[in-house]
């Protein structure tokens, strides 16, 4: 399949995932100041500048917006068109990307994108604010409706893989970061990385970080009631059958590479095959012991860059194909990281306009 | 008569209307459609508006203007009322498109071999040498069997006593097909029992001819030939088309960064490496192809296309050159281009065209300059234009400049009446707006014309222009055997 509509798959998946995973983010911030309303109150701004964190985006969010508030938080990461992350973004460039290939997509898929774009351009912010839980679970509906809808009209060659490799990243990456700013949450600087006390409150953030990835019932039928810390991160990192857990997610992301380039287990053709096996070799090797041993948060940290590693890889594997007689792309050029409309669509945007018959 | 066409008025004094003869008295061929519409009320119009509007948005058929900000997508004004051609008035546009096609294709193989017609004086050569279509250096190449203009689409347009006439021929990449397709679609989902009240031809093989006409202009027949579309990009107002044909033949759609040329021979950059490419149908224009050829600037290009394309390698749908032949000032002389290549009499005729760069011509131009319609030879879209009954003193001061400075660049035409034909306004009332007829000819071993085409409509009351970029809209063509 040509690079390009590969590399369009690619993003279009990805987007659509960011957009799930920031809406979860939201709706369960927001249930969980409710639980906790009689110690703290909903405009908490420790708890809304979390969200800030989970994305990285402290820096321009601080140039748009004065105080961490329900209102400010809300409107950076659902509507402000200036966050490239926020959900109205993510959509459109979603959309934008599919639209480039629209051909190749079924229209069945097309047609969903394009409804919650529209969607997305009818609501307003304070019907968020007057009803955020229906608002947010129209965005994770409509995500799995996609998802179901690829799944069902779309055939599962290599598009529909590169389609499952940008989710799973993309979840993984999502995963990492929640758990991370619980963390941040859960201790103050003074404490040690490895111990986590559990108080009243603090059970209640973990309970929101499990309900953020629709993860609380299927941890309760694996640990029954006992929620403790070691048990959750047990569950959302190293669980292998919870679809929203990094150890999952990163099997789901490997066997996707696998079956495009026909590697196996011990023998990878390709760089992005062997850092994608390395790292699910080690997951499966791995024991809550030794995260804590390297202390939680670099752990995290650690995760994070190499799933941008092996993110860089299946751009340089499959997207920037070149020959040796042709001249190779200069890397910086030719990574956007962006698919379609983020990058670089814009700079043929004038000469597209050209004159039609 | 229905209750929509009760209040109509045809104006058929001043205009040739398609649907009524005189007041009062439909043509036969719009019977069936009255009586079915008069069954209608206002509330059964919006139901079926609203059908048609879902269908075009969930297709995706919009096209975007962008401002500053953010795109605006609008719907593709469309008129609910379907145009209907009889089918003896059909066979003679049929006839006398592929006459035309076929005579103009001669014209290009001539100019790009022998220029037998310039040496027997029927053009004068300095008209096609100083054309900024013609390109000198593809003189003497020859692309697969003789075929220059495998994609057309002239604008026919009928005139105050209903003659059919040619007003332009589209030869380079002329768009609109997609709508025809997508019209058929759209009135079918809304109006299922009037269609079965019409025997109308079949257009929905239109992608499958296309394909096998690309098919057949490959350059090699060893193996299944690899075709495939190149867009100028998202940006593009008629990226939709492009991407609708790719989908509807089954092929890639590629822009210019995904093709790439080694050792002349034009490849597809694949996840699984390179994969050559044979014909190539392209919707970008003949400047931007190569930046190593044409324009330097040209992001949308292949650097080497075109030596790949010169050596054989690959075939360009439609061939680079074309223009040469739909340059308005060319279109005059398309009558004497058919006597002179196949010895016949035009079947369709051409509207009566004056050449600036004629001195005599020249002086008639600029002293009926209120009463014409003035060109540029080489814009589209309905730009360019100096439309004389319209315009105001200054602009046409500002033309008459224009066009001393520049003469061999205009030309002008009576301002014809174009035919009317009844359209919803607001979905409540009828008025006769503007209309002219695109067919898509395709060119491999035969002519093929699906029946029918793109019927456009000024839907702006009063508006002679029918173009989309200066808000035209369409209506679904019916040609019907009766």
């Amino acid at each position: 399949m040509l690079s390009r509509v590969a590399e369009s798959l690619f993003w279009m998946s990805r987007y659509f995932e960011r957009a799930e995973n920031t809406a979860r983010f939201l709706d369960v911030n927001f249930n969980l100041l409710l639980d906790l309303n009689k110690i703290t109150h909903v405009e908490n701004p420790n708890y809304w500048i979390a969200l800030i964190l989970v994305t990285s985006d402290k820096e321009r969010f601080n140039s748009l917006y004065e105080s961490y508030s329900a209102r400010t938080v809300t409107d950076y990461l659902v509507f402000n068109k200036n966050n490239p992350n926020s959900i109205i973004s993510c959509i459109s460039l979603a959309r934008e990307n599919a639209r480039s290939i629209i051909e190749s997509i079924s229209s069945e898929m097309w047609e969903q994108v394009n409804n919650l774009y529209h969607y997305l351009q009818s609501v307003t912010p304070q019907s968020v604010q007057n009803d955020p839980y229906s608002f947010y679970k129209e965005i994770k509906n409509a995500s799995h409706l996609f998802q179901g809808i690829t799944d069902n009209t779309f055939s599962h060659n290599e598009g529909w893989d590169f389609i499952q490799i940008a989710k799973y990243l993309e979840r993984t990456d999502n995963i990492a970061r929640l758990i991370d700013v619980k963390y941040h949450m859960l201790l103050s600087e003074a404490e040690s990385q490895t111990e986590i006390v559990a108080g009243s409150e603090d059970i209640i953030q973990w309970m929101a970080v499990l309900k953020s990835c629709s993860a609380l019932e299927a941890f309760r039928k694996v640990y029954l009631s006992k929620i403790d810390p070691d048990n959750i991160l047990r569950f959302l990192i190293l669980d292998r059958t919870f679809p929203r857990s990094i150890n999952f997610s990163v099997c789901a992301a490997e066997d996707a590479l696998w079956r495009i380039s026909g590697s196996s287990r011990h023998r990878y053709v390709n760089n992005a095959d062997r850092l994608i096996g390395k790292l699910e070799a080690e997951l499966s090797y791995t024991a809550i012991e030794d995260i804590y041993a390297k202390g939680l948060h670099h752990y995290l940290e650690d995760l994070e860059q190499r799933l941008v590693k092996v993110g860089e890889q299946v751009h340089l594997t499959y997207f920037a194909y070149h020959t040796p007689e042709i001249e190779p792309l200069d890397i910086e050029e030719a990574l956007p990281f962006t698919g379609v409309a983020g990058g670089r669509a814009y700079w043929s945007q004038a000469q597209q306009h050209q004159q039609q018959q | 008569m229905s209750r929509f066409f009760e209040r109509y008025e045809p104006e058929t004094r001043q205009f040739f209307d398609e649907v009524i003869a005189t007041e009062g008295s439909p043509r036969p061929h719009y019977d069936k459609m009255l009586q079915r519409f008069a069954q209608f009320s206002i509330d059964d119009i919006k139901a079926r508006r609203e059908i048609v509007n879902i269908f075009f948005r969930n297709q995706g058929i919009t096209f975007t203007v962008y401002g500053e900000d953010e795109g605006v997508e609008r719907l593709f004004p469309f008129d609910l009322i379907p145009r209907v051609v009889p089918a003896h008035e059909w066979e003679t546009i049929e006839k006398g498109l592929i006459q035309r096609i076929t005579a103009l294709n001669e014209f290009l193989n001539d100019i790009y071999h022998g220029q037998k017609i310039l040496k027997d004086k029927i053009i004068p050569a300095e008209l096609i040498l100083g054309s900024q279509h013609f390109r000198r250096e593809f003189v003497g190449i020859n692309p697969p069997l003789g075929i220059y203009i495998h994609v057309t689409g002239s604008d026919i347009i009928r005139d105050r006593h209903g003659n059919y006439l040619v007003l332009e021929d589209n030869l380079r990449t002329p768009s609109g097909v997609s709508y025809m397709l997508q019209n058929r679609q759209a009135m079918k989902r809304a109006f299922p029992v009037l269609f079965d009240k019409y025997k109308i031809r079949p257009i929905e093989n239109y992608p499958q001819e296309l394909l096998r006409t690309l098919q057949e202009i490959s350059p090699i027949s060893r193996r299944e030939p690899n075709v495939v579309v190149l867009t100028p990009g998202i940006y593009n107002s008629a990226y939709f088309e492009h991407s609708f044909l790719a989908r509807q033949m089954g092929i890639e759609l590629t822009e210019g960064k995904d093709l790439v040329v080694n050792n002349n021979k034009v490849y597809t950059r694949t996840t699984r490496g390179l994969e050559q490419v044979d014909v190539i149908y392209r919707r970008v224009d003949d400047a931007y192809l190569d930046p190593l050829v044409f324009r330097p600037d040209s992001k949308l290009g292949v650097a080497g296309l075109v030596n790949a394309y010169r050596k054989g390698n690959v075939t360009l749908a439609n061939a680079i050159g074309c223009g040469v032949a739909d340059d308005k000032v060319i279109y005059s002389f398309v009558p004497k281009i058919i006597k002179y290549y196949l010895g016949e009499d035009p079947i369709l005729e051409n509207v009566p065209t004056w050449l600036a760069s004629n001195p005599d011509d020249l002086k008639y131009i600029l002293a009926n300059l209120d009463s014409l319609v003035v060109k540029a030879a080489n814009e589209s879209g309905g730009y360019g234009m100096l439309i004389g009954p319209e315009s105001t003193i200054e602009e046409q001061e500002k033309f008459a400049e224009m066009i001393v400075a520049n003469p061999r660049n205009y030309i002008a035409q009576p301002t014809i009446s174009l035919s009317r034909h009844p359209s919803f306004f607001n979905d409540t009332e009828l008025w006769g707006c503007h209309i002219d007829l695109r067919p898509y000819v395709l060119y491999g071993k035969n002519v093929t014309i699906v029946p029918g085409g793109l019927t456009r409509v000024a839907l702006k009351r009063g508006s002679l222009v029918v173009n989309s970029s200066q808000g035209g809209g369409s209506k679904d063509t019916w040609v019907v055997d009766e």
